[in-house]
């Protein structure tokens, strides 16, 4: 029981790390690892209903373990690798693109990437019972390397939730979704059920090129119960 | 993204990769079932991506049973010749310029889809609308950010 007592705190963390994408981008409360991974689950469940042969309990597992790694592991966005301008000012228009690599460069930050998260996995998972320490890493093994049908699912649900959120950010506030989560999502996102997501959140959120801005801001606050 | 009997097109290298994870998945099964410790098991370094294979024998047979699937199902994508290989299809190296910058694609099926290395599958809205195209061409996604491939080159390896 101690060492998951251990692993619970440790887990705990990932309410106050913001996403590194948000801070970037100026975001007034950007959304913590935490925040991303449980509306991803949530996601995987509803949107997984959808489809034929998807393993729930699976998806929803991947869907909460994917990003555990980043307590020990630094979480970059594609702009960390030498893609944001010196200037501040230049921000949103690098925003507006999806940063562009050359071949041995993409496979250099994936490899590197996936090399980090995993010994930050192992060491996260170091003191666990030996039968969840593996299922953690397979799952998220099978997420890296998108080897199941239910990794798959669950890889593109991670980019649909971020665009609904730069979507979200964009609605409460000033800071707008930029460009380069649209069409990142685009490159990426193959699933019809997930295309089909994608365009409805495009719908309800962004009209004729503008944000709908019927505020709704988020904050963080304590309810009185 | 797939559905039980659909056609899986894969690049000769992916259908190998699977072949070779489908017959050593097969040799552990063996070995479990003979209650030997397979030697792919014997380090953890050297073989991690079967780790989670070494004790969970429904992780074993689910992905048994969707190798299984994917192999009966799979097709390789050919090069195409004559006109048909100045074209964007499945196999196609493309090159292209998006926002000012260059970057290069392979056309892929669902199964090999990695856009962080460059593999965009031909189902998604960018595979779709690339799909059929040639160099010179200027592909505009518009769903709702309009945004303009300008396709610089189309090979096959």
């Amino acid at each position: 029981m101690s060492s998951f007592i251990d692993f619970f705190h440790e887990v705990g963390k990932l309410k106050d790390t913001a996403g590194r994408g948000w801070i970037l981008i100026g975001a007034e409360n950007p959304a913590s690892v935490t925040d991303h991974s449980f509306r991803m689950a949530i996601m995987a469940w509803f949107l997984g209903k959808k489809k034929k042969n998807i393993n729930f309990e699976k998806a929803i597992k991947m869907a909460l373990v994917h990003d555990l790694c980043e307590l020990h592991a630094e979480n970059l966005t594609p702009y960390d690798h030498g893609h944001l301008p010196k200037d501040k000012k230049d921000w949103p228009a690098a925003f507006d693109k999806l940063p562009r690599f050359s071949k041995s460069k993409k496979l250099e930050n994936f490899l590197k990437k996936e090399k980090k998260e995993k010994k930050a996995l192992l060491k996260i998972t170091a003191n666990m019972p030996g039968d969840l320490k593996k299922e953690i890493i397979s799952l998220w093994q099978d997420y890296s390397k998108g080897s199941s049908r239910e990794a798959r699912f669950v890889r593109q649900i991670n980019r649909l939730e971020t665009l609904l959120q730069a979507f979200e950010y964009g609605k409460e506030s000033e800071c707008r979704p930029f460009n380069s989560w649209w069409i990142g999502s685009e490159e990426q996102i193959d699933d019809p059920v997930l295309i089909e997501c994608m365009l409805q959140i495009a719908e309800k959120f962004y009209h004729d090129g503008k944000i709908s801005k019927k505020k709704t801001k988020r904050k963080r606050t304590l309810k009185k119960k | 993204m797939e559905t039980e009997n659909q056609k899986f097109y894969l690049t000769k290298n992916g259908l190998e990769e699977l072949k070779k994870e489908y017959n050593v998945l097969k040799s552990i099964r063996m070995q479990k079932t003979k209650g030997e410790a397979p030697n792919i098991w014997e380090s953890e370094d050297l073989n991690p991506d079967y780790l989670s294979f070494r004790e969970d024998l429904d992780l074993l047979e689910t992905r048994l049973t969707e190798l299984e699937n994917v192999l009966k199902n799979s097709e390789i994508i050919k090069k195409p010749h004559g006109e048909e290989a100045s074209k964007i299809n499945l196999g196609a190296i493309v090159s292209v310029e998006v926002h000012g910058d260059t970057d290069e694609f392979v056309m892929v099926g669902t199964l090999e889809a990695n856009p962080a290395l460059g593999k965009i599958s031909n189902q998604s809205p960018v595979g779709r609308a690339l799909m059929g195209h040639r160099a010179g061409d200027e592909v505009i996604v518009s769903s709702p950010i309009k945004t303009c491939y300008k396709i610089k080159k189309v090979k096959y390896s």
